[in-house]
């Protein structure tokens, strides 16, 4: 096996940098869907990297092990790398497993906070300001008595078109996704956070279209946030990103600029594919012997 | 008053919410006539009446009488409820704060200067 079954890891290192400049002057839509596409690529293929290095492991068994020392025979990786890639997989199994739980525990405690009824809206009688889509089926909106007395009425608004827009798009699925990549493949983190942070610049637009005012979504951002007490801080440059962002035009640029982040992509998967073409060659070789 | 440019495409239910939200907002009783002029929206009089008839229908308000008309308020007890499971499984739990999609997260000293800043110049 050649250097290919190493790439997709490098790879998506090249991803999380490209991915940063493509998204600067794209619709949060556009690039939520393509980021979460793209960390779903590269987490898949990387796993897909490890599994070929690990399965050489293989050969130091019986019965294989017994042919070890034949010549002719195509070389496959060196034990210690089959064995770190073993274990980075089951790591990233390890992190998956843990990050699917967190979330749905999270989704069902939530949900059982209370009944939407009619309104789809479940108030909390509680003085930390939060508003939360809580996912489901059609899902609703919980939120709490501290944040909605911290706002005037036009800003109540704006918070649940908000996580209207969340709950109309789905999208929990693809924070769901990006986050699910990035625990399989920890060099995604950054692209997880993207997809998160431009998942929330989505719903931003789409509140200021519907109440028709950027300006007011700026604030209303920066007021709950501000209001937030800093013992709970989770995402200060998110928060900071998005009023600067509505501070500026709405982005109107589409998928043809997300074309890098899309071309590297094509690569990772023809490494990787590269690199099952060449597992395969030296697992027959093997299994011909056996 | 306008209309919002979003009059034909709010989604349903969103209205209901709204006057559930301004309701629970005021932390007080609130006759038809006080939840109209709290709302951003030129909605008719009927309009609302027939909002806060359908929460209460759906259990969602409570109202007592008050000179010609009523006023009404959130459950309370609910609210109570729902506060106390979504401390149970939020408070100091950043791992699960994370995966939910929030509508503002906390900010450190610096962020919040940084923001601060910035609202000085947003027109």
């Amino acid at each position: 096996m050649t250097f290919a079954v190493y790439l997709p890891a490098l790879l998506s290192v090249l991803l999380v940098a490209v991915s940063k400049a493509a998204a600067r002057h794209t619709s949060p839509a556009a690039v939520t869907r393509g980021l979460t596409l793209a960390a779903v690529g590269a987490a898949t293929a990387y796993a897909a990297c490890l599994s070929f290095l690990a399965l050489t492991l293989l050969d130091d068994l019986p019965p294989l092990a017994a042919f070890d020392h034949l010549p002719g025979l195509p070389k496959p990786v060196p034990g210690p790398v089959a064995l770190v890639a073993a274990a980075l997989l089951g790591w990233g199994a390890w992190r998956l497993f843990r990050d699917v739980r967190t979330r749905r525990d999270t989704h069902r405690e939530l949900r059982s906070a209370g009944s939407p009824g009619a309104a789809g809206l479940v108030v909390a009688d509680w003085e930390a300001p939060h508003a939360v889509a809580v996912p489901g089926n059609p899902g609703h909106i919980l939120i709490t008595t501290g944040l909605l007395r911290t706002l005037d009425g036009r800003e109540r608004q704006v918070v649940l078109a908000h996580e209207h827009a969340h709950l109309r798009h789905r999208h929990h699925r693809l924070t769901a996704l990006a986050a699910a990549a990035a625990a399989v493949n920890p060099l995604l983190v950054p692209l997880r956070d993207a997809v998160a942070h431009h998942a929330e610049r989505w719903a931003d637009e789409e509140a200021a279209r519907q109440v028709g005012d950027r300006g007011l979504v700026a604030r209303c951002v920066a007021k709950a946030a501000l209001a937030t007490r800093p013992q709970l801080a989770l995402g200060g440059a998110s928060v900071i990103g998005r009023v600067s962002a509505l501070r500026r035009p709405a982005p109107h640029g589409r998928w043809t600029r997300l074309a890098g982040p899309a071309a590297i992509v094509v690569a990772i998967a023809a490494v990787t594919a590269t690199a099952a073409f060449e597992f395969v060659a030296v697992a027959t070789a093997w299994l011909h012997l056996a | 008053m306008a209309v919002t440019p979003s009059a034909g495409r709010r989604p349903h239910g969103a209205l209901e919410a709204e006057v559930l939200a301004t309701l629970a907002a005021a932390g007080e009783p609130m006759s038809a006539a006080d939840v109209q002029r709290a709302l951003p929206h030129d909605l008719a009089y009927n309009t609302v009446q027939t909002i806060l008839i359908r929460l209460l229908e759906k259990d969602a308000v409570q109202r007592r009488p008050l000179g010609r008309g009523h006023v009404y308020w959130p459950r309370h007890a609910e609210a109570a409820e729902a506060a106390r499971r979504m401390r149970a499984t939020l408070a100091g739990r950043p791992d699960r704060a994370v995966v939910l999609q929030q509508f503002a997260e906390g900010l450190d000293d610096a962020d919040a200067e940084v923001l601060r800043a910035l609202l000085k110049e947003t027109p």
